[in-house]
């Protein structure tokens, strides 16, 4: 489970990047945060996973504080970033084995990365191939799959599907229902509104480092989201 | 955890170009290196065995003792071959003279036979280290967290459960293990090519020795290691971290150990040995007037009118010899030397305090040096492996503090024999077979045909004792502490500057 309890944001520069975002995904849910850039979606993956500290509020994972316990609070997260690039030296099951050990999980055989991969629609011939041949959307799916070894309750994206022809976002999507279907709670910022209306359970439109709007499924199935989050992003050049 | 990351590091860092331009660059370097010392090394020997030899000859042909004074010739050090040091700019050879203390070595400097070549950069196994392994550490470790930053792995590394420190350290010594083979390497082919060359012996102190550098040369490694993650965290890209790192490889092993030099040169400012020649000088032509003064009184004692000699030669060394001269000339002589030799004794005395005070000078403007250098890690490696290698200024001043001592040992010899007093100092002559002015004039001088030569089984004989390995230990050690202090206080510079790296 996540939760933002008024967590803000304010940089050195005083720019207000998260303006008190209260939020909460529970177990098996998949909540897609929809956003233009700069709109303070990255800074709230970022202050989960402690990368940045917040001036203002909290952000828990599983309960744990990730300021206070932010070591403890990671064993129960998992991350996939918008373009992940890997050891390209390393083959794909080396920087498996290497995000694994880190991920607490030091016992995976061989055939255990292979079992992963395969799951995720890498082909066979990849496995054990530099990553510095792989393609974006491959890398991505490498990328899922450390996500997904580590088998932390809590999985947050930030725009994974960014570059991903159709084929390689849909089978990305898909990864991620069956990852709901185990009680992961899923975290993804996106652009993508198309996935957004195909898989999320809640959506979320972020403006200005303020959470906007949150929307069910029914809810922005009925509204139309893509409508409603056109008439955001139009406020937004109007008032620019 | 930590483990994890060394070995990721490492099996990526042995794999990389870098690595492969390292060992290349030490295959090229290293063996040219070596066979140019080992070169150096072996005319040093040459040299050495001709001058024992002219030494030793000398001293066998002396029938007098005023023509007693030894040349002691250094034995040249085997661990040269890996660090010249000071043994490059001084002489091998010290002639112990009773009128003055020796101060500095004359003859032969280990320098190449061709002085227009001397104008060129002289190489050593050593030096080559200290600048290949710090441009290695550098290239490295420059991009030790930049590289993690751009490719975006940083990120995916700190969303698991991976502390910062544990990272840290964890990327320091995967870069550490990685430049070790390279390390080895150099010293495996550096000992092959000692080992394999015969006239060079090493003792098992010696091999020691070469131990202790291995570990000192992995400690330099880690302080530019420590410089290049510090640079890499204090930056945001790969590029500026190069540039800057570059900036302090070129400051740290060039600019700032010759800027050093000139430094302690204009901040302590010493005399110029010629001025202190001339005070010598003046001191001698002071001694010459009393020696004329008594000259002409042990001749009026003697109701003299004039010295007659046969077969007589001497020097300003004080050497004199003669044979065949008549008795009173021989103990005019004798009265001479036993007032004269006292009193130069004592004048070397007097010489000896502006000496030090030249010396002292000198030695100040080195400590000036060495304390300038504590700035550059490359300096401060060079002073401790100089220890280790006997090759340091302070091996050179024991040295010359030994040599000090054996004229001393030399004087008192001469002196609790009476031999100041006695005629065999200045003639092989025996006084039973001295002849009258008299007879002189007339030619009837009874001079033999043949002298034996003096027998030196007991005089004292110069024994250069090196420095212990504990002694050099102790010498390295200012240098090895200032190594680990600087790793400290550069790793705990890490620390805070990584601790505030934003990885947004």
């Amino acid at each position: 489970m996540l939760q933002a309890i008024d967590l803000t944001k304010r940089y050195e520069d005083q720019e207000l990047a998260l303006d008190a975002l209260n939020l909460e995904i529970k177990e098996g849910e998949i909540f897609f945060l929809l956003g233009a850039n700069g709109a303070g979606k990255t800074t709230t993956i970022n202050l989960f996973l402690n990368f940045i500290e917040p001036t203002g509020g909290k952000a828990l994972i599983n309960g744990i504080d990730v300021t206070k316990e932010p070591l403890e609070s990671k064993k129960y997260v998992s991350y996939v970033s918008e373009n992940v690039m890997l050891y390209g030296n390393f083959t794909a099951r080396q920087n498996l084995d290497f995000f694994a050990k880190l991920g607490g999980k030091p016992n995976l055989s061989k055939e255990d990365y292979y079992m992963q991969m395969r799951e995720v629609g890498l082909q066979e011939e990849a496995f054990e191939k530099k990553i510095k041949t792989f393609s974006k959307g491959m890398r991505q799916k490498v990328g899922l799959t450390i996500a997904i070894i580590k088998d932390a309750p809590n999985i947050l994206l930030d725009e994974p599907t960014a570059g991903l022809d159709p084929k390689a976002a849909a089978e990305l999507m898909q990864i991620l229902v069956n990852l709901k279907r185990q009680g992961k709670s899923i975290f993804m910022c996106t652009h993508d509104i198309f996935r957004a209306k195909n898989i999320a359970d809640r959506v979320g439109i972020m403006k200005e480092g303020r959470l906007v709007m949150v929307r069910t499924r029914e809810e922005f199935l009925e509204d139309d989201l893509e409508k409603i989050y056109m008439n955001y992003m139009q406020e937004m050049v109007i008032e620019k | 955890m930590i483990w994890h990351i060394v070995k990721k590091d490492f099996l990526l860092n042995i794999f990389s170009a870098r690595f492969i331009i390292g060992v290349l660059l030490c295959i090229i370097l290293i063996p040219f290196t070596i066979s140019v010392s080992i070169d150096e090394y072996k005319n040093q020997l040459r040299i050495y065995a001709v001058d024992k030899e002219n030494s030793e000859k000398e001293l066998k042909q002396i029938k007098v003792y005023s023509g007693l004074k030894p040349e002691l010739i250094k034995y040249p050090e085997p661990l040269g071959i890996l660090y010249k040091g000071i043994n490059q700019n001084v002489g091998n050879k010290v002639k112990i003279y009773l009128q003055e203390y020796p101060l500095f070595p004359t003859g032969h400097a280990s320098t190449r036979d061709n002085p227009l070549l001397n104008a060129f950069f002289s190489l050593d196994f050593i030096t080559v280290l200290s600048l290949v392994l710090s441009l290695l550490a550098l290239v490295f470790s420059y991009d030790l967290i930049t590289r993690e930053h751009e490719e975006g792995t940083l990120r995916l590394i700190f969303s698991n459960y991976t502390g910062r420190i544990p990272f840290l350290i964890g990327k320091i010594t995967g870069v550490l293990l990685s430049l070790l083979p390279i390390l080895f390497f150099c010293f495996l082919l550096s000992t092959l090519f000692i080992v394999l060359s015969p006239d060079i012996k090493l003792q098992i102190s010696d091999w020691i020795r070469v131990a202790i550098l291995f570990i000192f040369s992995i400690l330099y490694i880690l302080v530019f290691i420590l410089m290049g993650t510090i640079i890499s965290a204090f930056v945001k890209s790969s590029s500026t971290a190069i540039v800057l790192s570059m900036l302090c490889w070129i400051w740290f092993v060039f600019l700032w150990p010759v800027s050093g030099s000139y430094l302690s040169k204009s901040i302590v400012k010493t005399d110029l040995y010629d001025n202190v020649r001339n005070s010598l000088d003046d001191l001698d032509k002071e001694y010459g007037k009393l020696e004329g003064e008594q000259w002409g009184a042990i001749q009026k004692r003697l109701n003299m009118r004039g010295t007659n000699w046969w077969n007589a030669s001497g020097g300003e060394d004080g050497y004199f010899e003669t044979y065949g001269s008549p008795s009173e000339t021989m103990e005019f002589h004798r009265q001479l030397n036993t007032w004269k030799e006292p009193i130069r004794l004592s004048y070397a005395d007097r010489k000896w305090p502006v000496q030090k005070a030249y010396l002292d000078g000198l030695i100040r403007q080195q400590k000036m040096e060495k304390n300038l250098s504590w700035f550059s890690p490359s300096e401060i490696l060079v002073q401790a492996v100089s220890c280790l290698c006997r090759s340091s200024e302070k091996d050179f001043l024991r040295y010359m503090d030994e040599t000090r001592q054996y004229r001393e040992t030399l004087v008192t010899y001469l002196k609790d024999r009476n031999l100041f007093e006695k005629y065999i100092y200045f003639t092989p002559q025996d006084p039973a077979t001295f002849v009258s002015t008299a007879d002189f004039i007339k030619g009837n001088n009874n001079v033999p045909d043949h002298f034996n030569t003096l027998d030196l089984k007991e005089v004292p004989t110069f024994i250069d004792i090196p420095a212990a390995i504990d002694t050099s230990l102790k010498d390295s050690f200012t240098g090895i502490a200032a190594l680990i202090l600087i790793s400290i206080i550069l790793f705990s510079g890490s620390i805070i500057v990584f601790n505030r790296y934003q990885l947004r």
